[in-house]
C-alpha cells in the first residue's frame, strides 16, 4: 500500500502543479480586477454601473464550467481563439472578479459616510481617502468572505479538465481508472485538504493582524 | 422604467461594439498567422478545406484522446500516455514521417475539439455509430468489440432473461447503454425499468462488487481490462451479449486525405504483422 502511494505520487504532483498555477494566477489577477469592479459599481457613471451589473449577473448567474466551455469552444466561432491554459485562466479571472467585486463593494459600502466627511475636512483628496482610510478598513471587513471564496477557488480549479488540462483531480481519476482503485482519489482529497488547511491558517493569521480594534 | 430601457439599450450597444472590435483584432492576427504558415491568403473558411497540406507542412498531427481510458489510451505510472490506440497511432505516423502529438481532451467535448481544429482526429476506443457518422468521418473499423454482460462469479444470472428484476449498471454516455436499448423489453424488465448509470466503468464495477448492482454491461475490451485488474476469479461473463460493434478513428469530414493515409497504413500493418504484435502486447491473456 505504502509502496503504491509512493508510486503514484509523482503523477498527482504533476496534476497539483496545474492546480496551483490556475489557483495563484486566478487569485493574483482577479483580486485587483475585483477592486476595480467594486469601485466602478460604486461610481456615479451610470453606463459603467449598468455594464458592471450585467457582467456580475452573467458571471454569477451561469456555471463556471459553462463559461470555460464558451470561452474555449465558443469564441473561436467569432474568430477569437485562446490556447487551453489562457482560456481557462480568463474564465476563472472573469468569474472570480465578479464575486470579489461584490464582496469588496459590500465592504466599502459598510464604512460610515461620516468618515468621508471627516477625511474631506482633514484635507484628504478622494484618492487618498480611499487609499488611507477606506480600503484598509474594507480589507478588515471582507477578510472572512474572501477566505471563503479563496477556498472555493481551490476546489473549482478541478473544472479545467473540460479543456483537457490535467489537474490534480484528473490525475487521481486517471490512476483510479488504470489501477481500478479508490486510493488515488482519496490521495487527491488529502492534497486538497492540505491546501485548504494551509489557506485556513494563513487567513486566520491575517484576520488576527487586522483585528486591531479588539 | 423608461430610463431602465434606455440604459439597457446603451449597455447592449457598448457590449456589441466591444465584441465586434475584439473580433476584428483577432481576425487580423489570425490572418497574419495563416499568411505566415501558408502562402495562400484566401479567405476560404476552414470548414471546407482539407487540412492535409497544412498538417504535412507543419509535420505534426494532433490526436485527441481521453487519458483516463485504459487500455486504449491512458497515463502509466510515469505519467506517459500509453495504450493500444496510442501504440497503433505512433506506428502509423512514424511510417508517414509525421510527428504525433497526444492531446488529452474531455471525452464529452471530443467532437467540438475536432471541428474547432484543436485536434486532427479522435482515436481512443471510438465506437462507430450512426449519430457520430453525421458529425465526423470514420476510418475503416480496426477493432471489433462486443457489449458483454458481467456478474459476480457466484451470481445466479446466466442469460439475458435472468436480468428481469435485477439492477444493471453501465457507464453513462457509453455505447453499452445504446446497445441495451436496442432490446427495450429487456431494459423495461430491469429493476427500476432502466440501467443505473455511472460516470466511469470503474465505478460501475465497484458498485457490482459492493453488491448494489447485479450486473454490468460494458465494452468487452474495457471490461476484460478491468476484470484483469480487479481479479478474474471474482467475475463471470455471460455467453449472451448485447451485440457487436466496431471501433474507428474519427476525422473532420473534409479531411479525406488524412483518413485515406491512416487507412492505408493500417492495412499495411495488418499485412506485415505489426498490428497483431501490438494487439497481443495489450490484449493477450
Amino acid at each position: 500500500m505504502a509502496e503504491y502511494i509512493i508510486r503514484i505520487t509523482p503523477a498527482l504532483l504533476a496534476g497539483l502543479d496545474t492546480t496551483l498555477s490556475v489557483f495563484f494566477l486566478t487569485l493574483v489577477l482577479s483580486i485587483p480586477l475585483g477592486i476595480l469592479v467594486a469601485l466602478g459599481r460604486l461610481s456615479n457613471i451610470r453606463p459603467l454601473v449598468e455594464i458592471l451589473k450585467f457582467y456580475i449577473w452573467v458571471m454569477r448567474g451561469t456555471p463556471l464550467l459553462l463559461q470555460i466551455v464558451v470561452i474555449f469552444f465558443g469564441l473561436p466561432i467569432i474568430g477569437i481563439t485562446f490556447d487551453r491554459f489562457p482560456a481557462a485562466i480568463l474564465a476563472f479571472v472573469l468569474n472570480y472578479a465578479a464575486y470579489f467585486g461584490e464582496i469588496f463593494r459590500g465592504g466599502i459600502d459598510s464604512i460610515d459616510k461620516g468618515q468621508y466627511d471627516a477625511a474631506k475636512v482633514l484635507g484628504f483628496t478622494p484618492a487618498k481617502t480611499y487609499q488611507r482610510i477606506i480600503l484598509p478598513q474594507m480589507i478588515k471587513i471582507v477578510l472572512p468572505s474572501v477566505a471563503n471564496e479563496v477556498i472555493t477557488l481551490v476546489k473549482d480549479t478541478s473544472l479545467v479538465y473540460v479543456v483537457g488540462l490535467g489537474e490534480l483531480l484528473r490525475a487521481g481519476k486517471i490512476a483510479s481508472n488504470r489501477d481500478a482503485s479508490l486510493v488515488p482519489l482519496i490521495m487527491a482529497g488529502v492534497f486538497y485538504l492540505a491546501l485548504t488547511g494551509i489557506l485556513t491558517v494563513v487567513f486566520q493569521k491575517l484576520e488576527k493582524r487586522y483585528a486591531y480594534y479588539q | 422604467m423608461r430610463r431602465n430601457i434606455k440604459s439597457l439599450i446603451l449597455v447592449i450597444l457598448i457590449l456589441a461594439l466591444g465584441v465586434a472590435s475584439l473580433a476584428g483584432c483577432s481576425n487580423q492576427s489570425s490572418d497574419q498567422a495563416s499568411n505566415q504558415t501558408s502562402q495562400t491568403s484566401n479567405q476560404e473558411p476552414a470548414e471546407v478545406e482539407d487540412s492535409f497540406e497544412k498538417i504535412k507542412e507543419k509535420g505534426q498531427v494532433i490526436m485527441g484522446l481521453d487519458d483516463t481510458f485504459a487500455p486504449m489510451g491512458f497515463r502509466d505510472e510515469n505519467n506517459e500516455i500509453v495504450g493500444f490506440d496510442v501504440d497503433l497511432a505512433k506506428e502509423v505516423f512514424k511510417r508517414n514521417n509525421l510527428e504525433l502529438i497526444l492531446q488529452p481532451i474531455d471525452w464529452t467535448m471530443k467532437e467540438a475539439e475536432l471541428n474547432s481544429g484543436n485536434i486532427d482526429m479522435i482515436w481512443n476506443g471510438y465506437t462507430i455509430t450512426a449519430e457520430r457518422m453525421e458529425k465526423v468521418a470514420f476510418s475503416k473499423p480496426y477493432l471489433k468489440n462486443r457489449q458483454i454482460i458481467i456478474t459476480l462469479a457466484d451470481s445466479d444470472i446466466n442469460s439475458k432473461a435472468d436480468l428481469e428484476g435485477k439492477k444493471v449498471a453501465a457507464q453513462a454516455g457509453s455505447t453499452a447503454v445504446d446497445a441495451m436499448y436496442t432490446e427495450p423489453d429487456i431494459v423495461a424488465a430491469f429493476d427500476g425499468g432502466e440501467p443505473i448509470l455511472f460516470d466511469t466503468n470503474n465505478e460501475a464495477f465497484m458498485d457490482l462488487e459492493a453488491g448494489r448492482s447485479d450486473a454490468v454491461v460494458a465494452d468487452e475490451i474495457l471490461a476484460r481490462y478491468y476484470i484483469k485488474q480487479r481479479g478474474p476469479e471474482k467475475y463471470k461473463i455471460l455467453d449472451e451479449d448485447f451485440g457487436e460493434e466496431e471501433y474507428g478513428i474519427g476525422f473532420r469530414k473534409q479531411d479525406k486525405k488524412l483518413l485515406e493515409m491512416v487507412d492505408n497504413t493500417l492495412d499495411e500493418m495488418r499485412k506485415d504483422g505489426t498490428f497483431d504484435s501490438i494487439y497481443n502486447k495489450w490484449f493477450a491473456d
